[in-house]
C-alpha cells in the first residue's frame, strides 16, 4: 500500500515524450550517451528529461563535471528545431546556477550561442537571449560576451525583434554597457535607445532607460547622453509607472555629472519634477532624485532655486533607508555650500 | 498417439503389404511409402533378433526396404510452433540412423550366414528342396486376403470425467456483498494523497523556484540602485574635486602671472629711474658737443657769413679784375697806339693832326659806349677772363676813350688804395 510520506525523489512520470531516467548518479552519464545517438527520437527524449533534472542544481554540478557541455555545444547547431529549443532551454536552466554559469564561460558556449541569434524558430532565440541575459549578470559572463563581439549585433537586433526579447536583450545590454561602452557608442545605439524610450510598453522604456544610465558612467557615454537625450529622460520624470520614474532619474543623475549636462537638464526645467519625485515616499526614485538634485545644485542658477527647498531633503533625513538619509546630508551641504 | 500397427503375417514372409488404407489419419502422419517388396526365392532365416516386441519404438522388420516413417507422437498444437518440431525430428534421424545400422549390421550377417552354404559339387547342383513333412505349394503368388482393419478416425481422447469425490463434511455456504473487501474511496485516499501531494509539491518547488529568483532580482536591482548612487556621488565628487582643483590652478597661474607682472613693473621703473639718471648728463653734454661742433648757429652771423661775405669778395674781385682788366686794355691801348704811332711817325708826319680831332671826337661819341662797354667789360671779366684779349681787340679801336677811363681808374685805385 502506498504511504503518506512524501519522498525526496519526484514522482515517478510515465511521461512518453521522456527518456527513462536511470537511477541515482547514473542518471547523467546514460542520458549524455542517449544524446550521442544518431538517432533523432532517442535524442529527444533524452533532452526532454535532461530538461527536468537539470533544475537540480546537484545535477548542475554533475552536468558540469562528466563534460556535457560539450555536447550541448554540439547540439546547438542540430538541424532540427525542437533539439535546438530544448538544448537552449536547458542552458537557460544551468545559467540560472553559478555553477551552470561558471561551466557556460569554461566551456566557451558564447561564441557558439552567436549563431543561434538568427535562428528561424522564435523560441529558440528567446531562450538564447535568456542564457545571454542570465550570462550578462555574472561579471565575467559579461566580459565574455563583450569579448566575442556580441554588443553590435545584439544592438542591430533592438530594432527587429518582438517586444519581449527586446526586453532581454535591453537587459544583457545594460549588465554589459557597464563594463564598457564604447563599442556600443560606435554602432549608435543612443539613437535607438531614444527610441525605444517612447515605446508604448512600461517595461521596455525602464529597460531603455538602465541602458541610458549605464552608458552615462563611462565619461564618452557621458558626452552623447548629454547632448542628445536629457530633455527625453526628463520628460520621463513624470512617466505614469514607477519604475520608469526611477530609471529616468539614475540615468540623469549620470547625466548631470558634466557641467553641460546640467545646464540642459535646468533649461529642460528639471528641478520641479525631480522635487516632485522626492516629495513622494517611494524609495526607489527618491534616492537617484537627490543625487541628481545634488548634482544640480553644484551649479549656481540650482542653488538658487533650492535654498527655498531644503525642507524637503529635511523630510528625507528620517527615511528609513541608510542610503536616502546620507544623500540628503549631502545635498543640503551642497546646497547651502557658499563660494565665499 | 501411438497408431496401431497391423499385424504381421505370422508366416514370416513379408510380402508386399497393401499400403494400408487410414480412412481418416492425422493429417501429419504421412501414409507409409509403399516400396516394392524384394522377391526371395527363399524364404529369409529368421531375423536373429527378436522381432516380436511390436510396440518397440522404430519396427525392426529385417527388410529394411520398408521405411517406416515413425509417426510423429506430438501432439498437433505442438506442430505448429517450429522449436518442438526440430527435436523429434532430430530424434528420428537418430532412430533412423540406429535402424540403418542395425539392418546394415543384419544384413552383413545375414550374407554371413548365407556363405555358409558351400557350393555344389560338380556335376550337381543344389536344389532348393521342401523337407518338411508336409509339402507346400510355393508359389509366387501367395494366397492373399485382405484384411482390412481400421481404427476408429482420430478421436480426441475424450476429457476425463470431473473426479469428484465422496462429498465429506459440512457444506457451509458463505456469500461477499459489495462492498465488503473493496471500498473504492477508502482506498483510494492513500494514493490520491500521493498524487495530490507530489503534484503540489512540484508545483511548490517550481514555484518557490521562481520566487527565489524573483528575491534575487529585487535584491540585485536595490544593490544596482545603491552602487549607482555611490557611482555618481564619486563622479559628482570627482567632478567637484575636478572643478576645485582647475580653479585653484587658475588662480595660482592668475596669482602667478600678476607676481610677474608686478616684477617686471619693478624693474622697468628701476630701469626707468637709472636710465634717466643716466640722461640728465646727456644732454647738457650733448648740446655743447654739438654747440662745439658748430651745429647751433646765429641765424645772422651765418646768414653774413654765407652769404653776405662771398658776395662781397666776389664783388670785390670783380671791381679788382675789372680795374686789372681796365688797365691791360689800357695797357693794349697804349701798346697799339704807340705801334700805330710808330709806323705813322716812320712813315709820314703828315695824318697827325687830321686823326687828332677824329680821336677828340670819338671820346665824346664813346664815352656814353665806354659806360656800357665797361660794364660788359666787368661783366665780361667776371665771367671769363680769357675773353679779355677779344675784348680788348675790339676796344681797339676805342683806345682813346680809354683814356679817361684810365683816370677814372685811376681815380679808384687811389680810393682803394686809401
Amino acid at each position: 500500500m502506498a504511504s503518506t510520506l512524501i519522498s525526496a525523489k519526484l514522482p515517478p512520470d510515465v511521461d512518453p515524450t521522456k527518456a527513462p531516467i536511470a537511477f541515482g548518479r547514473r542518471a547523467l552519464p546514460k542520458l549524455s550517451r542517449e544524446i550521442q545517438s544518431p538517432e533523432l527520437l532517442t535524442q529527444q527524449r533524452a533532452l526532454m528529461a535532461l530538461c527536468d533534472l537539470v533544475h537540480d542544481p546537484e545535477n548542475v554540478y554533475q552536468a558540469v563535471q562528466i563534460g556535457f557541455l560539450e555536447n550541448l555545444k554540439t547540439l546547438l547547431l542540430h538541424h532540427d528545431s525542437t533539439v535546438r529549443q530544448k538544448t537552449t532551454e536547458i542552458l537557460y536552466i544551468m545559467a540560472m546556477h553559478n555553477v551552470g554559469r561558471q561551466g557556460l564561460i569554461q566551456n566557451a558556449v558564447i561564441p557558439v550561442l552567436t549563431e543561434l541569434l538568427d535562428d528561424p524558430e522564435d523560441i529558440c532565440r528567446k531562450n538564447t537571449h535568456q542564457v545571454l541575459d542570465m550570462m550578462a549578470k555574472l561579471p565575467e559572463g559579461a566580459v565574455d560576451i563583450l569579448h566575442a563581439g556580441l554588443i553590435p549585433l545584439l544592438v542591430v537586433r533592438l530594432k527587429t525583434e518582438s517586444d519581449e526579447i527586446q526586453e532581454l536583450i535591453l537587459g544583457t545590454l545594460s549588465n554589459c554597457l557597464r563594463m564598457e561602452a564604447s563599442e556600443a557608442l560606435a554602432t549608435d545605439a543612443i539613437t535607438i535607445l531614444k527610441e525605444k524610450l517612447t515605446h508604448p510598453s512600461a517595461t521596455i522604456r525602464n529597460k531603455a532607460a538602465q541602458v541610458i544610465l549605464e552608458i552615462g558612467t563611462h565619461p564618452e557615454g557621458k558626452s552623447t547622453v548629454c547632448e542628445e537625450v536629457i530633455p527625453l529622460l526628463v520628460s520621463l520624470l513624470e512617466d505614469t509607472d514607477p519604475e520608469v520614474q526611477a530609471s529616468a532619474a539614475g540615468a540623469l543623475m549620470f547625466a548631470t555629472i558634466k557641467p553641460k549636462g546640467r545646464c540642459l537638464a535646468l533649461r529642460a526645467e528639471a528641478i520641479p519634477r525631480l522635487l516632485k519625485l522626492v516629495a513622494v515616499e517611494n524609495s526607489k526614485a527618491r534616492l537617484s532624485a537627490i543625487k541628481t538634485l545634488t548634482m544640480l545644485a553644484e551649479v549656481a542658477e540650482g542653488r538658487r532655486k533650492l535654498l527655498e527647498r531644503t525642507d524637503i531633503f529635511q523630510q528625507c533625513l528620517r527615511d528609513p533607508s541608510e542610503a536616502v538619509k546620507r544623500a540628503a546630508e549631502i545635498a543640503i551641504r551642497v546646497i547651502r555650500w557658499k563660494p565665499f | 498417439m501411438r497408431s496401431a500397427f497391423p499385424a504381421l503375417p505370422r508366416d514370416g514372409c513379408l510380402g508386399a503389404l497393401q499400403p494400408r488404407r487410414c480412412g481418416s489419419g492425422s493429417p501429419l502422419r504421412p501414409p507409409p511409402c509403399c516400396l516394392p517388396c524384394a522377391r526371395r526365392r527363399r524364404r529369409p532365416p529368421p531375423c536373429p533378433t527378436p522381432t516380436a516386441a511390436l510396440p518397440a519404438p522404430c519396427p525392426p522388420a529385417l527388410s529394411t526396404e520398408h521405411r517406416w516413417r515413425p509417426t510423429s507422437r506430438e501432439c498437433p498444437k505442438h506442430a505448429a510452433l517450429p522449436e518442438c518440431i526440430h527435436h523429434p525430428n532430430a530424434f528420428e534421424i537418430q532412430r533412423q540412423r540406429e535402424a540403418r545400422r542395425k539392418a546394415l549390421a543384419r544384413k552383413r550377417a545375414e550374407e554371413q550366414i548365407q556363405l555358409r552354404t558351400p557350393e555344389p559339387v560338380e556335376g550337381r547342383e543344389h536344389v532348393h528342396v521342401q523337407t518338411e513333412l508336409y509339402l507346400e505349394e510355393i508359389s509366387d503368388r501367395i494366397i492373399e486376403v485382405d484384411v482390412e482393419c481400421q481404427t476408429d478416425a482420430f478421436l480426441d481422447r475424450p476429457p476425463t470425467p470431473f473426479f469428484v469425490p465422496a462429498k465429506t463434511g459440512r457444506d457451509v455456504a458463505t456469500q461477499i456483498e459489495e462492498g465488503e473487501l473493496f471500498d473504492f474511496d477508502i482506498e483510494v485516499k492513500p494514493i490520491l494523497e500521493v498524487l495530490v501531494g507530489k503534484t503540489i509539491e512540484q508545483a511548490l518547488l517550481e514555484v518557490m523556484e521562481e520566487e527565489e529568483l524573483a528575491k534575487l532580482l529585487a535584491h540585485q536591482r536595490a544593490y544596482a540602485e545603491l552602487r549607482n548612487a555611490e557611482l555618481a556621488e564619486v563622479q559628482r565628487l570627482e567632478e567637484q574635486d575636478r572643478r576645485y582643483r582647475e580653479e585653484k590652478e587658475r588662480c595660482k597661474q592668475q596669482q602667478m602671472e600678476m607676481l610677474q607682472k608686478e616684477k617686471e613693473t619693478m624693474e622697468k621703473i628701476a630701469a626707468q629711474a637709472f636710465a634717466k639718471r643716466y640722461l640728465t648728463d646727456l644732454i647738457p653734454s650733448v648740446f655743447n658737443n654739438l654747440h662745439e661742433s658748430g651745429f647751433f648757429y646765429d641765424p645772422i652771423e651765418r646768414d653774413i657769413e654765407t652769404e653776405f661775405l662771398p658776395w662781397l669778395m666776389t664783388e670785390v674781385e670783380e671791381t679788382l679784375e675789372k680795374k686789372t682788366l681796365g688797365r691791360v686794355m689800357l695797357d693794349s691801348l697804349i701798346r697799339t697806339v704807340t705801334e700805330k704811332r710808330l709806323d705813322v711817325f716812320s712813315q709820314k708826319p703828315l695824318p697827325d693832326q687830321v686823326e687828332a680831332p677824329a680821336e677828340e671826337h670819338r671820346p665824346t661819341d664813346n664815352a656814353p659806349q665806354v659806360a656800357a662797354e665797361t660794364e660788359a667789360a666787368d661783366q665780361a671779366v667776371t665771367a671769363d677772363e680769357e675773353t679779355d684779349q677779344p675784348a680788348a681787340e675790339d676796344q681797339a679801336s676805342h683806345h682813346i676813350t680809354f683814356q679817361s677811363e684810365e683816370a677814372n681808374q685811376e681815380a679808384m685805385e687811389d680810393s682803394e688804395t686809401d
